[in-house]
């Protein structure tokens, strides 16, 4: 069974990370809509998602995650992922998900990509 | 033996539960290894006693999309054996090194057949898997379409 996915918002160097807890699933669409809401609020202009090595995302996952990819487009703000395991990075590039956001291996060359851009 | 009860097995008594429990045998997977394929005949049903087994569907061109993972003591996945046309509706492939019991298709329908009640309170926890799954199922899609949507605006 997935665990709901818990998200903090922080910031380091221009880049807000969305520390994400937690298994990502359709079920989590209301908790990352929330918190780019949050994020945008705050004006935001480059993101950083950051999951854990151990976060399953399923199919409804990754639409969610497509969603939130579409609406980062359309408000030209730059977008990572980072913290995912090998099986996800390659699902990841299977899908079509890295034509819309650059998977880093580490965190901190994720924020050195996002922050010198 | 002690099966560790997942939902479909929710609801029977110990009588009823001894008789599952004779017909599961312990099987052993190794990661990565693939325990059944989406559209074959499905003849065994699984329950997880140690380890993960990871849910997959196939879209196009060998990429799969996951679906579920199983990791808690108890769960379950090819309930095909149960529903007609008889097949297992995704692949499940070993994500962890572990335990499963198998429970032959054919053993637990002629036990759903004896015991009409056993075979009721199974197929009445199976509805309420499946409507939840339906659910998880209308909610990705109302995203897909939200997302097209909102990309003709």
């Amino acid at each position: 069974m997935e665990q709901e996915i818990q998200i903090r918002l922080e910031r380091h160097d221009g880049v807000t990370v969305f520390d994400m807890h937690g298994d990502l699933t359709a079920f989590s669409e209301p908790f990352l809509k929330e918190a780019y809401n949050n994020a945008n609020d705050e004006g935001a202009r480059k993101i950083l998602l950051k999951f854990q090595e151990s976060a399953y995302i399923n199919s409804g996952g990754i639409a969610v995650l497509i969603q939130l990819l579409a609406e980062t487009k359309r408000n030209n703000q730059q977008i990572g992922i980072t913290g995912l395991s090998e099986h996800f990075k390659k699902i990841f590039h299977m899908v079509g998900i890295t034509k819309f956001a650059k998977i880093h291996n580490t965190v901190e060359e994720a924020l050195e990509s996002l922050s010198g851009s | 033996m002690d099966l560790p009860l997942g939902y479909l097995f929710r609801g029977l008594d110990d009588d009823q539960l001894k008789r599952i429990a004779a017909v599961a045998r312990e099987v052993s997977m190794e990661n990565g290894e693939q325990i059944c394929r989406e559209e074959e005949e499905a003849k065994d049903l699984y329950i997880l006693k140690t380890g993960a087994v990871e849910l997959m569907t196939k879209v196009e061109n060998d990429v799969e999309l996951p679906i579920s993972i199983l990791q808690n003591p108890g769960d379950i996945f090819g309930s095909g054996v149960l529903i007609a046309p008889y097949l297992y509706s995704l692949t499940a492939r070993c994500a962890g090194t572990g335990i499963l019991f198998r429970i032959e298709g054919s053993a637990l329908q002629k036990l759903m057949g004896e015991d009409r009640d056993l075979g009721c309170i199974i197929m009445t926890n199976l509805a309420g898997h499946f409507l939840a799954r339906l659910k998880e199922s209308r909610q990705e899609i109302k995203i897909h379409f939200n997302t097209l949507l909102r990309s003709y605006r």
